[in-house]
């Protein structure tokens, strides 16, 4: 059996003594859409955080393509791309030169020609030379996307990708996620929000609440055994505790 | 060719050209080169000045065959053309070092891009190091155009001739100043660094700033505030009481502006005879030891930075 890609063994996180994420453990096998869920404050940014290495964990262990968070995070990084759900850029740069340090800082070779070929292919090379304070969020969002794949990352991570953005502006992503998934075979981890989203993009997901995995399997599975996008709310709204549902309601 | 630089190389080049591009940074260096310039200027006409008047009243003197006294201007050491500098480094320059450092890791964090640059393959040394050597490559240039102008000063000043000594006490003074707004930048940048709001993180480094520059002189020394800045009444024999003996004391070794004034007076020969240090460690030194301090607690500041959540927005 291949080795997963993203490997997480009880990995706990916590601040000021309330736990946000408590000896998460699963696997993700390389290639794959991997979709997850929970309600906010579930612990999903965290779990992104520490597998990205921006957040150490208080316990437990991951790999991620094949590297240890802990001891080996600089080999992480060079394995990922992170995609944050509110994405900053120096607003005082044209996304050129953002996307030109973002490269270089990830070691790639003439930047500039990355920069400009990456462009293309998020169809976004009229934003080249436009300053980024201006942007749109959808503006926004291609850039940070762009910045994540400059160095061909093997893993990216997404962190509630879709929000903020109108109709046009998710589908647009969706495509992009699916294109670099299945062109360029990086295995995709999104915290999201959107069912609908899941069920068009994804391959596995699994569902976290109050910072515990609650639900972990192929999309497949799900489908045969829960139907349709309505059956993939119930089973989500299913797992979420009833004390958050009183409160959302 | 590759176009693969160090990280913490690439950290600072970057970190520098967007420091540069900040209006306040350019203005604060901006005003602090005026003033040098200005301070080269002032040496330069009072001696100038003095010097007319000594060839004029020597011209009649001689007409009206009455001795002739030796020029003034040759009495006093040529160095101490540049004693308003120290004033103004004390006063803009150590502002603009302050400045610089704060905006070195101010802007990342209010760019809001740190997990963008923590997600890169660099340590946290690297990028650590790449800051503090962005900070010390622009306090090195602001010191070189303050030397520049001090050196052309001195070259184009015709009745003035340097000595290899003065021309290493110049080279001393300009050393001096380099650590003294070095210490202020690196407190600048660990308060950046440090602080949860962006204007805490400039409010306490500037507030060091005015203790050191204006209160602790008036305890360790007995100076009024007017002659805090000045570095000739600045040098004035403290009055002997018990309070200002223990303040000397206590204080002496943490009154960096007096440390760099007395360093500056020293190496510029203003320092009046029979005046001394309130502090028991030699100035160089005192300001040698603040300096590595600043440098360790900045680099502390730097290294907990959180990537994930050390934005301004957070």
């Amino acid at each position: 059996m291949p080795e997963p890609m993203i490997r997480t063994n009880r990995l706990t996180q916590s601040f000021d003594g309330v736990i946000a994420v408590d000896a998460l453990s699963m696997e993700i096998a390389k290639g794959e859409i991997f979709g997850f869920l929970g309600h906010n404050g579930a612990g999903k940014t965290t779990t992104i955080q520490m597998l990205t290495t921006l957040a150490r964990p208080a316990s437990g262990t991951a790999t991620v393509a094949g590297c240890d968070i802990g001891t080996d995070p600089l080999a992480v990084r060079r394995a990922i791309g992170y995609v944050p759900e509110n994405v900053r850029l120096y607003d005082t740069l044209t996304a050129a030169e953002n996307l030109v340090f973002f490269a270089r800082l990830s070691g790639v070779a003439a930047p500039e020609r990355r920069v400009n070929q990456v462009l293309d292919l998020l169809d976004c090379t009229y934003l080249a030379q436009k300053r980024v304070g201006g942007f749109s969020k959808g503006m926004r969002q291609r850039v940070g996307l762009a910045q994540a794949i400059l160095h061909q990352p093997a893993v990216l991570f997404l962190d509630e990708p879709t929000s903020g953005l109108d109709p046009m502006g998710i589908k647009m992503l969706r495509d992009l996620i699916l294109r670099l998934n299945t062109e360029f075979g990086m295995t995709i981890f999104m915290n999201t929000h959107l069912i609908s989203e899941i069920a068009k993009t994804c391959t596995s997901i699994a569902v976290l609440s109050h910072g515990k995995l609650v639900y972990h399997d192929r999309i497949e599975a799900v489908t045969a055994r829960y139907g349709d996008d309505a059956a993939l709310e119930e089973l989500y709204l299913s797992l979420t505790p009833v004390g958050r549902l009183a409160e959302v309601a | 060719m590759s176009d693969v630089t160090s990280p913490g190389w690439l950290i600072a080049r970057q970190s520098a050209r967007f420091v540069l591009r900040e209006s306040t940074v350019a203005l604060l260096s901006l005003m602090f080169v005026v003033l040098v310039l200005i301070s080269a200027w002032l040496g330069w006409s009072a001696t100038s000045t003095v010097n007319h008047i000594y060839l004029d009243a020597a011209a009649f003197l001689q007409s009206a065959g009455q001795p002739v006294p030796t020029n003034p201007v040759l009495d006093i050491s040529p160095l101490s053309l540049m004693r308003n500098m120290s004033v103004y480094v004390a006063l803009i320059g150590a502002l603009s070092a302050i400045v610089i450092g704060n905006r070195l890791v101010g802007l990342d964090r209010k760019a809001g891009v740190l997990p963008l640059i923590g997600i890169r393959p660099l340590g946290r040394n690297a990028y650590a190091g790449g800051k503090i050597a962005a900070l010390a490559g622009l306090i090195l240039g602001l010191a070189a155009v303050a030397s520049a102008v001090a050196v052309a000063t001195f070259l184009v000043l015709p009745a003035v001739t340097l000595t290899g000594l003065q021309w290493a006490q110049l080279a001393g003074f300009m050393g001096v100043t380099t650590l003294y707004m070095g210490f202020f930048g690196l407190i600048g940048l660990a308060a950046g660094a440090a602080a949860r709001s962006e204007t805490v993180g400039l409010l306490l480094p500037v507030t060091l700033w005015l203790t050191l520059t204006f209160i602790f002189p008036q305890l360790t020394a007995n100076l009024n505030p007017t002659a805090a800045i000045n570095p000739i009444s600045a040098l004035a024999v403290p009055p002997d009481t018990t309070f200002f003996h223990w303040a000397a004391r206590l204080l002496g070794p943490f009154s960096l502006a007096d440390a760099y004034k007395f360093a500056s007076a020293g190496l510029l020969d203003y320092l009046p005879p029979g005046i001394t240090s309130p502090s028991f460690i030699p100035p160089v030194i005192n300001l040698i030891l603040a300096a590595g301090f600043a440098l360790a607690i900045a680099w502390r500041a730097l290294t907990r930075l959180s990537m994930a959540q050390g934005d301004y927005n957070v």
